[in-house]
């Protein structure tokens, strides 16, 4: 299990990223940590034919936080956004999924924007950010644009990057004070790729839910928003039977798709068990800010 | 297909090399300076065999590229006692059994020394869910989580 | 042979007996294992092996130019060629001519994984670079993995030579079944599926042969192959004269059955080396074996009936089994003498019916497991004895109990033919019944079932089988029905060198996890009266050899043990004339102490035995003419106690005599929601005889535990119905981690074998042998189920709990 063979580049900044990307053509990918990538090319199924490092890039090292939300750059480690008083204050469900993702040793070397921009479906960091919302900050020859958290997702692996173009950062919004967030997944071993999982934030004030935020992971082709759970529990006062009813909507009308690690009736079943119980722990911290 | 010059600090020795930019981290230490230490076990990010620490933290070097850690300070399990003297952790990993086959018992000392500099005052459970990120298929892991506890209680009464 | 002797084991033990810090520890605690991907040597080639993408199709062609074109390929060999350059694999199973198994699928692909070509190249990365580029045009074939429908008349044939996919189909019966079951008042029935696990060691097998085509010889590195005994075999294969075949071991990053006797890698590597004129390494990466290790665990389907008493009281149990041993058959059957070895677990039953029907599929095949396919059969009997337990409505411990076989009954010949050296089944029980408190649990049990927990608890008591003899690669078939018992032996030398430094020379690829050393090095020193550290324990290539078997079926500590006894008698009998001459004293008035000979009621008159060296070395003339130069012995350990199976198979004969015990309980919590298993609480209490490192033992079993809980709850190399295995890597085969393993509480019983040295026997696959049984019954306590297939994925709990409700 060696790689193929491949050019190695690297970027001292993501202008010269952008650049690179553009004169490379379509069989260049971007490195970061490289904890989802270097095993695809290992097992040979990713061959890229160029491969270019922006972890040297002193502008895409940063993270921090402002009242514009939580600012990550494409080189930050996950380790350190993980145990970031930044995250731990504006983001908490990121750094939960983020606890989840990976062992230790492989948070320390893979990046948090890198896992957004490999977009695996079933990933921990993806169906977070996309729960929390924010953006992504993309960058190519012809400049930068800003893709919304909802749009950024299209299919397996697939984002709305265009050719050409590299993540540069990602802004995670901050949500007001009186937030609770659940982040549960579940997994066969406890270091296994995860079967399903649920990402949630609420929102109370006076006693009732204002603002919900209900995402899946594994059960669709991208981190995948309920809306019909989200409608559900706003309104609604915090309760058990609230979340059941939120938790149902929430796998009504998926249909996960069946492999080695689940069949989708499963999936299914996981993604309301787990959509429930992640409503009652962000329940519990909402009231707890409150 | 492209080869690089990188400058790594091995152990505190600093050394030069060309290699692929394929080449793992793994493979370089094992093959380019000899470094047999660190074992691979599955190529895939997953068993934790391959554990190295760069800047004290722990990476799996089966999935990292040896250039890109060009310029870094790199710790492998030679480090730990380069004289007669095994360390303190390698001490207790002995006395408590905690190896067997010892394919991964470099990775985890690596990852155990991590963990108690971390956290000097670990607990059984802190230790246990520390080293999960290593596999091991011998041991059942219990007699690692001992030893870990035993080094790190000993390494305290060194500090005092 | 007839009953060997009982023996009297000494009162006081110096060393046996003692944890010890191991001997093997300090170079895998420095790195310095010298594993077999250690080794390099200059000019050396690296191979990759391209294996077939379908599970079962005719190879039409093989296009290799693009490969060949790959700048530091230097050769390749492919399906097409194979045959010109080896002969098949070594086989013990029936008939195997027909379903020849060679190093690469020869005419057509019999599972997804298997090797159609191989590539030697300058690196291993330029070898996989070419392997990818090598082109199979394949003409399919349907693909057939079940092994239900695999003996259907219209099944597509695995092989086509054996004209169907039965390759051994027998019916045993040992005692009156139709008797008992006539006599029975009650008779549970089960359908009962064992999943395909396997050890797979976190160093995976690798082969670096040299052959010397001045010399003739073939030198090959291995990390596998214990059978320095059977060597020939893997002679034949290579087309080398079986003294020119020197296989050099390397210590096994962990095997549990998986290296045992990996043949395939050195084979290839070999075939490489001699076609190249340069050295060869193979190293399996993790793909090569997981699809292509030749080291899947047992796969079976069971239909298994129960007979007992209204009381109680265990008469009989009749098994209808078929297992699925992938597309090759390299070991016959004899996972199934392992479960025949102790048929009948602790209890006393006067007859068992066993039915085999040995199938091929396009699955990899199957090989060793820790517990060799034992487990399975433990496994089957504990969920049967649970199930009458509930059918009787009797507590699970209370019909255990009254079933055991008595103290005072050994040894016990269970009705298979195969005798129980010793045992005490019931302090085994109690001991654990108080380790686990688990009267306290029961209470707790209830009042964590009234908060709405689902709380289990399960109970096992296993046998655990100890030292085989080859009898049972035969037993299996009528003829050759007069051939010898053949004996598994075990070889040691030691040599006293002239400074009294003692080295002992072990002949088998010994060190996989295990502790040769250390327990070689406890023996000598108990021996020979010195301290265990100033033992040398080094290995011999095979060519150097002498007769050895290596570890498999917990057979390594006792048959070492014999050999070092063997071989330090002879050292003290030669140490003993040569001290006689030194203190001018007649040799019956020496007595044995403290490593020293001392005349006996004169302990000031004495020579140690380092004085005793130094003369045997370098005095030859100053001592008694008959005296030769040296004090070195060698032994040879063969099997201690293995009789003949009679003509008719109704009786197996005596190949499994050293028979541990163990119980185990578990308190289990289970999400009935998601399916997760926590383990609330772990005791397990083994009785391998006399322990000679209780914590060795205490690790070997807390890790066979874990493994026995992976295949429990999780671990199975698992193919679709279209033969796509989809396990093919640690993302999807998953193993537990730290997080998913109990802290057990381990204690040891000691019943000393009448038989054995010190009193020994075996325990190294114990753990794996009891854990699925009371996992298994934890689980179904706490969730009113039944579990009948393994693993029990979490998925398939959820189902069970669903299919309660509904």
């Amino acid at each position: 299990m060696k790689s193929p063979p491949f050019e190695y580049h690297r970027a001292g900044s993501a202008a010269e990223a952008a650049a690179l990307l553009g004169e490379l053509g379509f069989d260049a990918r971007i490195l970061a940590g490289g904890q989802s990538l270097i095993p695809l090319m290992n097992l040979r199924l990713a061959a890229p034919a160029y491969l270019v490092d922006i972890t040297r890039a002193p502008d895409l090292a940063g993270i921090g936080a402002d009242g514009g939300g939580l600012h990550i750059g494409a080189a930050a480690r996950q380790r350190t956004v993980e145990l970031h008083t930044d995250t731990l204050a504006t983001a908490p469900v990121l750094s939960d999924a983020i606890s989840n993702a990976g062992q230790v040793p492989v948070r320390h070397q893979g990046t948090v924007v890198g896992s957004i921009a490999h977009a695996d479906p079933s990933a921990e960091v993806p169906a977070a950010f996309k729960a929390q919302g924010g953006t992504v900050t993309a960058q190519g020859s012809g400049g930068t644009r800003e893709i919304p958290s909802e749009d950024f997702f299209e299919g397996y692996f697939t984002t709305a990057l265009a050719e050409g173009e590299l993540v540069t950062a990602v802004t995670v919004d901050a949500w007001p004070a009186g937030t609770g967030h659940g982040f549960l997944e579940f997994s066969v071993t406890a270091e296994s790729w995860p079967i399903a999982l649920a990402a949630v934030l609420i929102h109370t004030s006076g006693g009732k839910i204002d603002r919900a935020s209900v995402v899946l992971g594994g059960v669709a082709e991208v981190p995948l928003r309920r809306p019909e759970a989200e409608a559900i529990l706003v309104g609604s006062t915090p309760s058990a039977e609230a979340f059941e009813a939120a938790a149902e909507a929430a796998a009504a009308g998926i249909e996960p798709l069946s492999d080695s690690f689940g069949s989708g009736a499963y999936r299914k079943k996981l993604a309301r068990v787990l959509t429930r119980r992640a409503l009652t722990t962000a329940a519990e911290r909402a009231g707890g800010k409150a | 297909m492209s080869t690089h010059d990188i400058t790594v600090t091995v152990n505190g020795t600093a050394t030069s090399a060309s290699v692929e930019a394929r080449r793992s981290l793994a493979d370089f230490l094992r093959h380019d300076l000899g470094l047999v230490g660190t074992h691979i076990g599955c190529e895939q990010g997953a068993c934790g065999a391959c554990t190295v620490l760069i800047g004290g933290r722990s990476v799996r070097s089966c999935i990292m590229f040896a250039v890109q850690a060009d310029g870094a300070e790199i710790q492998t399990i030679e480090s730990l006692a380069p004289g007669a003297d095994l360390h303190p952790l390698q001490e207790a990993f002995r006395r408590h059994q905690g190896l067997q086959c010892g394919f991964c018992t470099p990775g985890m000392l690596l990852r155990g020394l991590e963990l108690i500099s971390d956290n000097p005052d670990l607990t059984a459970e802190e230790a246990r869910e520390g080293i999960s990120s290593n596999m091991c298929r011998c041991t059942g892991y219990q007699y690692i989580v001992d030893a870990v506890l035993d080094a790190a209680a000993e390494m305290r009464a060194e500090e005092d | 042979m007839t009953i060997p002797k009982v023996r009297q084991h000494p009162e006081h033990l110096e060393w046996v007996g003692k944890s010890i810090p191991r001997v093997e520890d300090p170079k895998f605690l420095r790195g310095r294992g010298n594993y077999i991907d250690d080794y390099e040597v200059p000019n050396m080639l690296e191979v990759a092996v391209a294996r077939s993408t379908m599970a079962h199709a005719k190879i039409l062609s093989i296009d290799t130019s693009a490969a060949e074109a790959v700048p530091g390929v230097v050769a390749i060999v492919t399906s097409e060629n194979v045959t010109d350059h080896v002969n098949p694999m070594p086989d013990f199973g029936p008939s195997p001519d027909k379903h020849t198994w060679y190093c690469l699928a020869v005419d057509k692909v019999r599972y997804m994984g298997e090797g159609v070509a191989v590539v030697a190249a300058t690196s291993r990365a330029v070898a996989e670079d070419a392997a990818e580029l090598i082109e199979v045009t394949y003409e399919p074939l349907e693909p057939l993995t079940d092994m239900l429908e695999a003996l259907e008349e219209d099944a597509p044939l695995i092989h086509e030579a054996l004209g169907s996919n039965i390759p051994f189909h027998r019916k045993f019966t040992f005692g009156d079944v139709d008797g008992d079951f006539a006599a029975a008042d009650v008779i549970v029935r089960d359908t009962l599926h064992w999943g395909r696990s396997g050890g797979q060691p976190l160093e995976t097998v690798g082969a670096v042969a040299d052959y010397d085509a001045a010399t003739g010889m073939m030198t090959i590195h291995v990390n596998s192959m214990s059978f320095t005994h059977f060597l020939f075999l893997l002679a034949n294969t290579l087309r080398v004269p079986s003294n020119k075949l020197d296989l050099q071991p390397h210590p096994s990053g962990g095997s549990f059955g998986a290296k045992f006797f990996e043949v395939k890698t050195a084979t290839i590597a070999a075939m490489m080396a001699r076609i190249t004129g340069r050295p060869v390494k193979f190293m399996q990466d993790r793909l090569d074996n997981i699809a292509n290790g030749d080291h899947h665990g047992s796969d079976r389907y069971y239909e298994v009936e129960l007979a007992a008493k209204a009381d109680g009281t265990l008469l009989s149990t009749r098994y209808k089994v078929v297992d699925n041993y992938g597309a090759y058959i390299q070991f016959g059957v004899g996972q199934h003498g392992n479960s025949l070895a102790q048929a009948v677990g602790p209890y006393r039953m006067s007859s068992i019916g066993y039915d085999l029907t040995a199938v091929l599929t396009n699955k990899c095949q199957q090989g060793a497991y820790r517990g060799f396919g034992s487990e399975v059969g433990n496994w089957i009997l504990e969920r049967m004895v649970d199930l009458m337990a509930l059918e009787l409505g009797m507590d699970p411990v209370d019909i255990r109990r009254m079933n055991f076989i008595q103290p005072d009954q050994f040894p016990y010949f269970i009705p298979t033919g195969n005798v129980y050296d010793s045992g005490d089944y019931e302090a085994v029980l109690n001991k654990t019944m108080e380790l686990s408190d688990y009267k306290g649990w029961r209470k707790r049990q209830a009042e964590m079932r009234a908060e709405g927990r689902h709380v289990g608890i399960g109970v096992c008591t296993c046998q655990e089988r100890s030292v085989f003899s080859a009898t049972e690669f035969w037993f299996w078939f009528d003829e050759p029905v007069a051939a010898p018992v053949t004996s598994a032996p075990e070889s040691v030398t030691l040599k006293v060198d002239a400074m009294g430094a003692v080295t002992a020379t072990l002949y088998s690829n010994a060190s996989w996890g295990n502790s040769p050393e250390t327990m070689v090095a406890q023996f000598v020193a108990e021996e020979l009266g010195i301290k265990p550290e100033d033992v040398s324990v080094v290995y011999a290539g095979s060519n150097q050899g002498m007769p050895a078997t290596g570890p498999g079926g917990s057979r390594f500590t006792i048959m070492v043990g014999g050999a070092v006894e063997g071989a330090s008698q002879s050292i003290r009998a030669k140490a003993a004339k040569i001290a006689a001459h030194l203190l001018e004293a007649n040799e019956d008035d020496l007595v044995w102490e403290e490593g020293g000979f001392a005349v006996r009621g004169s302990p000031d008159q004495r020579k140690e035995l380092a004085e005793i060296a130094l003369a045997a070395h370098m005095f030859k003339h100053s001592l008694p003419e008959e005296i030769e130069t040296g004090l070195e012995a060698s032994h040879v350990q063969d099997h201690p106690y293995t009789t003949m199976p009679n003509p008719e198979r109704t009786n197996l004969g005596v190949f499994y005599p050293f028979v541990g015990h163990a119980s185990h309980v578990v308190v289990v919590e289970v999400d009935p929601e998601t399916g997760r298993v926590e383990f609330l609480d772990y005791a397990a209490v083994h009785d391998c005889g006399t322990v000679v490192n209780p914590r060795s033992v205490g690790g070997q079993v807390i890790g066979g535990t874990v493994q026995g809980l992976g295949s429990t709850l999780y671990e199975e190399f698992l193919y679709d119905e279209d033969g796509v295995l989809r396990t093919p890597s640690f993302a999807e085969y998953l193993i537990p981690s730290a997080l998913d393993s109990p802290t057990l509480r381990v204690g040891h019983n000691e019943t000393p074998s009448p038989y054995t040295p010190y009193g020994i026997k075996g325990g190294g696959e114990a753990g794996r042998m009891m854990a699925p049984s009371a996992i298994c019954a934890a689980i179904d306590d706490a969730l009113g189920i039944r579990i009948r297939r393994l693993p029990a994925t979490p998925e398939r709990i959820v189902e069970m709990v669903d299919a309660a409700n509904s």
